[in-house]
């Protein structure tokens, strides 16, 4: 059984008069440890799949199931629970908590779940180190360069140990020397810590890093190629 | 979670500022009026109040005007229920309202020790009984006129010898100089040799204070000088009749202050969840309950009010402590007193505030569409 399992699964939006369905009736399989980078032009519906996939959005029809759990027959707080302890998400934008010292944020998904202070600890200086800002777990993110803040956002998806990590154009804001450096990192967390990664990015350099890439177009899939084979 | 209430609150701190010496300022106010409110009830209830009589010339109303014999004394304490009478002259310096009204009680020192609930802080009850001119002085008069023993204290006719200052389980005793008896029926301009302004009527545990009072009156029917007899507490309420009217409107002004505290922080806590809406999304993303997030903003504004509530609470007690602020018409005065029951209802006003002001926002915050705050820049 793969890990994400997606089973006719269609959104659609109301934009003025018009209705788009981004997704039409979508299957799709995620299996444990597999890094999948999903492509295609804007609006296409990559980060609406990103969303469902993480519960927090809610598809019109279809089931989404993560870990064995069907995401869409969860309340809104069994949502926040299931996320806290199964899922990490990485922002394009970072998204820190800028009142929190880099520590504190990737210490804040630890915070919500049944750890002791020593556990905790131990968990949030294993991502710092991980993602290579150790020396800086004391700075606040307006102290960080947006490279480093990225990083911090990724130790703080990590950090609860979840089953999936999605990630919505983590390079997308970055310069291309810093953004090499966040891929290299996924690459590393996905090969060395097995962790299950989907990535939307509409930059094929970056997808190209994955081990599987799709594309998505009018609301359906279209298998890119294995890892290797696009460049 | 309670790091990330108080660094966000830490972050704003002007705003913080604002709102909290905004929140100190009313809950001063409100705990003024509250203590004006405390002392009308001391004053017309208790068991000062309700167990002894005051025996006052019919129709009359300032103390200058009620001119009863002294001998009246005599016959009230044949009546039964009654445990003791005590013949007072009164002296006030202004029979309408003010905030700085001094009221003379002349009556025998001896009965003053005995009945009197007060405690000398400073001087001497011998002093006191010996010497003619002799005076103690309530500590809130003390205070408010920087009088201490052996000062010699002048207004009007009267001059006096600070012979004491004293403390008493009635806050109202404390506004009150008294003398002997006979010192003040004989001083110039009073010419009340015989005469008294009122009785005090002490009650033994088994009467009927009412039933006394009409006793009394019925009485002294006979003699040269008509009575009303009341209930201390409710000649007192009767005396400062003008000013409790007052007082019960002044309540409006506290619930003002509240009203004003609930729009002060509302205001804040809305302004700080809008501008930080997009992070509550996130927080949510992460794996925040909608009911956590909720509680985050609750926190946030209880404790904006809780801070601003108790720092004007304290403040107030400070300022009725030491000011011995108090305010009389017609020889009755309310004493402002800070009180346990006064920080109590400061310190639960100030939460409840918090909590009622921070609901609006918490909910915006607990139930924002999480995909759409994203999106926002």
């Amino acid at each position: 059984m793969a890990l994400v399992e997606l089973r006719g699964v269609s959104k659609s939006f109301r934009k003025g008069d018009e209705t788009i369905t981004p997704l039409d009736n979508i299957d799709l399989n995620i299996e444990a440890g597999e890094f999948l980078s999903l492509m295609g032009p804007s609006g296409t519906g990559k980060s609406t799949l990103l969303n469902l996939v993480s519960g927090i959005d809610r598809p019109d029809s279809g089931t989404i199931m993560v870990a064995g759990t069907d995401v869409t027959q969860l309340s809104r707080s069994k949502l926040a629970d299931w996320r806290a302890a199964n899922l990490g998400y990485i922002f394009q934008t970072h998204n820190l908590i800028p009142v929190l010292t880099a520590y504190e944020n990737v210490e804040l998904p630890t915070l919500l779940l049944k750890l002791s202070s020593s556990q905790r600890r131990q968990r949030v200086e294993l991502a710092m180190e991980a993602v290579g800002l150790s020396d800086r777990a004391e700075h606040y993110p307006r102290q960080l360069s947006g490279g480093q803040e990225q990083r911090v956002g990724i130790a703080r998806a990590i950090v609860a140990h979840p089953k999936v990590v999605v990630a919505d154009e983590p390079t997308g804001s970055l310069d291309a020397e810093t953004s090499e450096q966040v891929q290299v990192l996924l690459q590393r967390l996905n090969k060395e810590l097995n962790i299950t990664l989907l990535m939307v990015t509409h930059d094929r350099d970056v997808a190209a890093i994955a081990s599987r890439q799709l594309v998505l177009d009018r609301g359906k899939f279209l298998e890119l190629a294995e890892a290797g084979q696009t460049s | 979670m309670t790091r990330y209430v108080l660094k966000t609150l830490w972050r704003h701190r002007t705003r913080t500022l604002l709102t909290v010496t905004g929140a100190a300022v009313a809950m001063f106010v409100f705990c003024f009026v509250g203590s004006v409110q405390e002392g009308l009830q001391r004053l017309t209830s208790g068991a000062d109040a309700e167990r002894s009589l005051i025996v006052f010339q019919e129709n009359r109303f300032c103390p200058t005007t009620s001119r009863l014999p002294e001998d009246y004394a005599r016959k009230i304490s044949e009546l039964p229920g009654v445990r003791d009478v005590m013949p007072i002259q009164v002296w006030t310096n202004n029979c309408r309202a003010s905030l700085d009204i001094v009221v003379f009680n002349g009556a025998d020192p001896d009965q003053i020790q005995q009945t009197r609930p007060l405690k000398l802080l400073a001087g001497s009850w011998q002093q006191f009984t010996s010497q003619r001119d002799a005076a103690i002085v309530g500590r809130n008069v003390a205070q408010r006129r920087g009088l201490k023993v052996g000062d010699q204290f002048s207004i009007g006719d009267i001059s006096v010898n600070v012979a004491g200052i004293f403390q008493s389980t009635v806050p109202s005793e404390e506004n009150l100089i008294y003398t002997s008896l006979k010192f003040l029926q004989y001083t110039r301009g009073l010419d009340a040799a015989g005469l008294v302004t009122q009785h005090e009527v002490l009650l033994s545990s088994d009467a009927d204070p009412d039933r006394v009072a009409s006793q009394i009156d019925e009485t002294l029917r006979a003699g040269s000088v008509a009575t009303k007899t009341r209930r201390k507490g409710a000649f007192q309420a009767s005396t400062l009749s003008d000013l409790v009217d007052l007082i019960g409107f002044a309540h409006w002004l506290g619930y003002a202050c509240v009203g004003l505290v609930l729009s002060l922080v509302a205001t804040t806590t809305v302004m700080s969840v809008q501008d930080r809406i997009k992070e509550y999304a996130v927080l949510q993303t992460i794996g925040v309950r909608p009911l956590r997030a909720l509680r985050l903003v609750l926190a946030e504004s209880t404790l904006l009010c809780l801070v601003g509530g108790w720092l004007g609470t304290a403040l107030a007690l400070l300022a009725l402590g030491l000011g011995g602020f108090a305010i009389g018409a017609e020889g009755a005065t309310i004493a402002f007193r800070p009180s346990f029951d006064l920080a109590l209802s400061g310190i639960f006003t100030s939460i409840l505030v918090g909590v009622v002001a921070g609901l609006a926002p918490a909910i915006q915050a607990a139930t924002v569409p999480i995909v759409n705050a994203l999106r926002e820049a």
